[in-house]
């Protein structure tokens, strides 16, 4: 043995240094190798021997995440999954892989001698392989990340984004004096002393100088400028930011009534909290415990354990009336009142005092203690000021990536309210899982990462010995099928129609794993609550749409083939979305410009009429007899003073009433119709119909917001940039198939990516180039969009010209006129292309217009519809010019013949090869919307978060 | 240059001097004229010669594709074009150098040549009828792609060569398949 300058003679720092192999005897190899796994205890360590494929392992044997055994768990594919939570690891290397747990285990050295396995606790097992330096980008990256608030949301973000190579530099900001730590066993081990505080922490020793984080804690933030973006800390200290991360959690909400002020009450969010209430539950007889939520009730098993009486005082007439269904509350409520715990419901609280709980109907609940647990509040007090949003009932609002509405301030954890598109519903999460994730999603952001997977909620609660587990997505309402597993039951939370969405459980392991496998499987339940058999093809046929189409987990990333092929899926379309709340392009005004004026059009794949009655009104109805279906209707336009059925000649006024029925009354007394038949309640199906700058719109929705709130304030000035009050003059039609599903055409204009690569005329002529002033601008909904590009005479750079394959340089127009631009409109753009959801492009490609109507002809093919228009007040000349820009467009035009060959391969290529998905992953800087480059497939993001929306897939 | 509001042409609606005109011997020579005018002229778009196709035109030509429901309701909207030889050039070149589409055949007939007019220095006005097969490579058993006809004003050069001064393809097919990528 050397002794190396500056060892020490303490065996514990040359172990310390891997000097020294102490090898101990444990148990014989045969019998690892029979049960898979044993438990032992070696030098004072509880260690764990396994058997994979042969091999021996040694590992820790207790979860680094709560305290259980592994070898009580269950092994597969040489993991182990923790008893307690389910957290996976690796045995072969000790890696945590499936939270919650996040740190990896020891591992040992192992070797097999005389049949028995011997161990060394001081030299690690085989690593399998090395991970990566996570700090080898630090200094890369010159913008500083500043993270407000040092709790397990920050930690977590910080840790995320050095694993994704962030390689800034990285300030946190705490106002407590602890490093972050996770709190959850403030309520459970911690409080009863069983855990330390070093249990909890967030960052494994050192790992704090290893991430180069620049921890500084006791410090509290109290502004924030983000106009010169820095924050200024308590004491005047400020400090800039390039990047910054909220993440300031909640606190407790406070109880008001009668004495409120000048009793005693315990609340439990931080470690100070803790400890003043441990000390005070050993000292207490008797404990009131007001709000039976989960903190409540464990806070009652923690008293419970160490004695004292407990009342848990809750208002609603069952626990957790907003959390959970009444199955799975009062099973959690009986297992409290098993183990001596008294609950008071509709109690309403008068006063609180040193007597105890004053409750309204005159009783009192004594009590020595105190303690409330009746919600949290946002610490988002920071926000409002510095101009971030927030949410009328706390907390900031954030998108799927955890972004605030201010470029590069993101908010994670508690604090954060997730809100995925401007009218989406809003949640805040108060979770161990959900302070990790939204961590990651902001990470992922900052790094340029796609948003990855989104994980089903998980919660978890240790509490009466025993731990009670949420899985998945549940509210108060759903049906819940109770299922008895041998230790515990299990609790299954049905959607609206059947299929599991939320596992409950209560500690029964193989219970639990298969609710979770029915929850994954997505199929209904059969009325019985047994899983439905789904092996079988007949019985997939019987299975709702919902279950048979289900989204791929990485979201909005890929798009499924079934979107584009299936025709179910598309006759849902047509219910849902051209049928349902949407605008549907008809017709121009000019091209019913008198009354008697009607043409033949769509809403959807449905023939409607478009006419002008005798009062200048605009009237659209189906173009179907009410007698006998007929499709009355068959010019393309025309003028009448009526429509008349020409099979029995049922003849409809211009509004589509029912005007006359021939012999009605019968003939010579004989025949005709019922005398209660009331032609007012069989006129033709009438559609709504709006109106603005001289196009029609018509809606089969009654409930419908108006034209302009559909369009929003964005989009309408695109719109009005070409429906300015100038009267249209009608200039022509063309119609074309395209062998496509029709959303590959709105698509195609929100995709600014093939704009340079496809229509290399574009680029060879310089009508667009990459790097040109443009945009992909989205409505919030993510339906409506514009591409806008602004001309320009710049060449094209170098660079672009070799990433365009098809660029050809050297190329020039003999007839220059074709790329004239007069302009006209009151807009910054030269071109736009505004797509109004679901049927309409509107196109002003410089200074030809026209707009496309798409009639979908089933899943594999739809019609456009182009209708070319200028203004009246033009001249001949200008009118030439638009013809002439025309070649551009249609089906023989310059771009349009691409696009349309485009779709058509792309369609090709869905209908005859394997099905499988697209990919749309450009861009991940913005996870769906308005984008500011054109290398980029947000639009496209945007456009299916909407589609799934409208379409419940 | 054609009207921006197209007209019928009127004197094809005239029965009786239609047949008498087709006995003339002037009206049956230009009707050869026209007929190997228009042989030669398919038979470069049909072997894909793009870029030899705006020599059929005078430098001033006018060359228009447009529905037959446009044409009736007097509307100039068309699928290509062209006022001058010189866009006719930017077209060949464009779809022959620049533009992606699919492997095609195309085979042009043109039928019922009427000649309608000869006026002075040579103009000669026709009618042809014309049909237009697409083979595409998803569909090897080719389908129609356009019947129409053309409406023509040629122009004698001073060599005694035709060229087309106008011609306005009136296509009966409404609904185009997919892409119209070549001439007609
Ligand atoms: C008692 C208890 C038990 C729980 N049990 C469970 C459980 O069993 N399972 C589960 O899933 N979840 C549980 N949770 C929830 C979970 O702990 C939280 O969701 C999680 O801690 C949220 O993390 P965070 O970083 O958003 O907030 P926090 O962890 O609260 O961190 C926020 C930090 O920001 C600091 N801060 C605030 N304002 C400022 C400022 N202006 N300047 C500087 N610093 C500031 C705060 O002091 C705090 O340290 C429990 C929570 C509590 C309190
Ligand atoms: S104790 Fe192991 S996963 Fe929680
Ligand atoms: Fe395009």
């Amino acid at each position: 043995m050397t002794t190396l300058p500056g060892s020490s003679d303490c065996p514990r720092c040359q172990k310390e240094m891997g000097i020294e192999m102490d090898w101990f005897k444990t148990v014989k190899a045969s019998t690892v190798l029979d049960e898979g796994s044993v438990a032992t205890e070696v030098d004072g360590l509880r260690v764990a021997l396994w058997a994979v494929d042969g091999e021996i392992y040694a590992t820790g044997n207790i979860c680094t995440h709560a305290f259980a055994y592994l070898t009580d768990g269950h092994v597969e594919n040489g993991c182990v999954e923790c008893p307690l939570h389910q957290g996976l690891f690796d045995i072969r290397s000790g890696k945590a892989l499936r939270a919650p747990v996040s740190k990896d285990l020891a591992t040992f050295a192992v070797k097999q001698e005389d049949g028995y396995v011997w161990i060394d606790v001081n030299t690690p097992g085989p690593k399998s392989e090395a991970s990566p330096a996570v700090t080898s980008a630090i200094g890369t990256d010159d913008r500083t990340l500043v993270v407000v608030g040092a709790g397990q949301a920050g930690a977590e973000t910080v840790i995320a984004l050095r694993k994704l190579g962030f390689g800034g530099r990285i300030v946190m900001v705490g106002a407590e004096p602890h490093p972050p730590y996770e709190r959850p066993s403030l309520s459970k081990g911690l409080l009863l002393g069983k855990r330390k505080l070093e249990d909890a922490l967030v960052f494994e020793p050192d790992q704090a100088e290893e991430l180069m984080l620049d921890l500084k804690l006791g410090a509290t933030v109290v502004a924030i400028e983000t106009e010169d973006k820095t924050i200024t800390l308590e004491g005047g200290e400020s400090l800039a930011y390039d990047i910054l991360i909220l993440a300031t959690g909640a606190r407790p909400r406070e109880l008001e009534c009668t004495g409120s002020d000048n009793t005693e009450i315990h609340y439990l969010r931080d470690l100070g909290d803790a400890e003043r209430l441990g000390g005070a539950l050993r000292n207490a007889g008797k404990v009131a415990i007001v709000g039976g939520g989960f903190i409540g009730l464990e806070l009652a098993s923690a008293a419970r354990k160490l004695g004292a009486e407990v009342t848990v005082i809750e208002a609603q007439s069952r626990l957790m009336t907003r959390l959970l269904p009444a199955g799975p509350a009062n099973h959690l409520a009986d297992i409290a009142r098993e183990n001596g715990v008294e609950i008071e419901l509709d109690a309403h609280i008068i006063n609180v005092s040193d007597k105890g709980v004053g409750l309204s109907d005159g009783r009192v609940i004594e009590a020595d203690c105190i303690i409330a647990g009746i919600g949290a509040v946002p610490n988002d007090d920071l926000a409002g000021p510095a101009g971030i949003r927030t949410a009328e009932r706390g907390g900031i609002i954030v998108d799927m990536v955890s972004r605030t509405n201010l470029p590069g301030v993101y908010a994670v954890g508690d604090v954060a309210v997730r809100q995925d598109h401007s009218d989406g519903p809003m949640l805040r999460m108060e979770s161990w899982q959900n302070a990790r994730l939204s961590a990651e999603r902001a990470a992922r952001h900052i790094t340029k990462l796609n948003p990855g997977a989104e994980d089903d909620p998980w919660f978890w609660s240790d509490l009466f010995d025993i731990t009670v587990q949420i899985f998945g997505h549940v509210n108060a309402d759903m049906p819940v099928v109770r299922r008895d597993g041998e230790e515990a039951p299990v609790f299954m939370a049905q959607d609206a129609i059947g299929r599991v969405r939320c596992v409950i459980d209560f500690g029964d392991p193989s219970a639990l794993r298969e609710a979770k496998t029915l929850m994954a499987d997505g199929q209904p339940l059969a009325a019985d609550g047994s899983g439905a058999r789904n092996s079988e093809e007949d019985d997939m046929k019987h299975q709702p749409i919902e279950s048979r189409f289900v989204w791929p987990t990485d979201g909005l990333v890929s798009v499924p083939d079934w979107v584009y092929t299936d025709k179910e899926i598309y006759d849902r379309e047509v219910e849902r979305i051209f049928h349902g709340r949407t605008w549907n392009y008809v017709g121009l005004e000019c091209e019913v410009p008198s009354p008697g004026d009607f043409i033949r059009s769509y809403v959807g794949p449905t023939p409607v009429v478009v006419s002008r009655d005798e009062d200048g009104e605009v009237h659209v109805f189906e173009n179907r007899c009410s007698h006998r279906a007929a499709e009355f209707c068959r010019e393309l336009r025309g003028n009448a003073s009526e429509f008349v059925c020409p099979y029995h000649e049922w003849s409809y006024d211009l509004k589509g009433n029912l005007a006359g029925v021939p012999f009605r009354r019968g003939a010579n007394g004989a025949g005709g119709m019922p005398t209660d038949f009331n032609p007012a309640d069989h006129g033709l199906c009438k559609l709504n119909v709006a109106r603005r700058g001289g196009v029609v719109f018509a809606s089969y929705s009654d409930d419908v917001e108006s034209f302009e709130d559909y369009l929003g304030d964005e989009m309408l000035k695109d719109y009005d940039a070409v429906f300015s009050g100038r009267k249209l003059k009608l200039l022509g039609h063309y119609r074309h198939t395209i062998m496509g599903n029709w959303k590959l055409y709105p698509e195609n204009l929100k995709d600014p990516y093939h704009a340079t690569l496809l229509h290399t005329f574009l680029v060879t002529f310089g009508l667009l180039v990459a790097g040109n002033k443009s945009a992909m601008i989205c409505d919030p909904k993510g339906r409506h969009s514009t591409m806008a590009s602004a001309k320009s005479d710049k060449a094209v750079s170098e660079d672009n010209k070799k990433e365009m394959r098809a660029y050809r340089d050297g190329m020039s127009l003999s007839d220059k006129r074709l790329m004239d631009f007069v302009p006209e409109f009151d807009s910054p753009w030269s071109v736009t292309m505004q797509v109004v959801w679901p049927n309409l492009i509107v196109q002003r490609e410089m200074n030809t217009l026209g707009v496309r109507q798409i009639v979908p002809n089933g899943p594999n093919e739809f019609t456009m519809i182009w209708t070319m228009f200028g203004y009246e007040d033009d001249d001949d000349e200008m009118t030439r010019h638009r013809l002439r820009q025309g070649n551009l467009m249609g089906p023989a035009g310059y771009l349009g013949i691409e696009d349309n060959e485009a779709i058509k391969f792309v369609q090709d290529g869905m209908l005859n090869s394997t099905p499988a998905r697209h990919t749309v992953q450009l861009d991940p800087d913005v996870p769906a919307g308005t984008s500011e480059t054109l290398i980029s497939e947000a639009a496209i993001r945007a456009l299916y978060q909407h589609w799934r929306e409208e379409m419940g897939l | 240059m054609r009207e921006l509001r197209p007209t019928l042409d009127k004197s094809l609606k005239d029965v009786k001097g239609t047949l008498v005109r087709a006995r003339d011997p002037a009206y049956r020579e230009a009707k050869h004229e026209v007929e190997a005018f228009n042989a030669a002229y398919c038979a470069v778009l049909d072997d894909g010669d793009l870029e030899d196709w705006p020599e059929f035109f005078t430098e001033d030509g006018f060359y228009n594709i447009v529905s037959r429901e446009n044409f009736d309701y007097g509307l100039p909207v068309g699928l290509v074009y062209c006022e001058g030889k010189n866009m006719m050039r930017d077209r060949a070149l464009a779809i022959a150098k620049t533009s992606m589409f699919g492997p095609r055949y195309l085979r042009h007939y043109m039928t019922n040549t009427r000649i309608s007019e000869i006026g002075e220095n040579g103009m000669i006005r026709a009618e042809t009828n014309y049909m237009l097969i697409e083979v595409l490579s998803e569909l090897p058993s080719g389908r129609i792609h356009q019947a129409g006809r053309m409406q023509d004003v040629f122009e004698t050069q001073d060599d005694g060569r035709l060229l087309l001064k106008s011609r306005v393809a009136i296509y009966d097919t409404l609904l185009v398949h997919n892409a119209l990528v070549l001439p007609v």
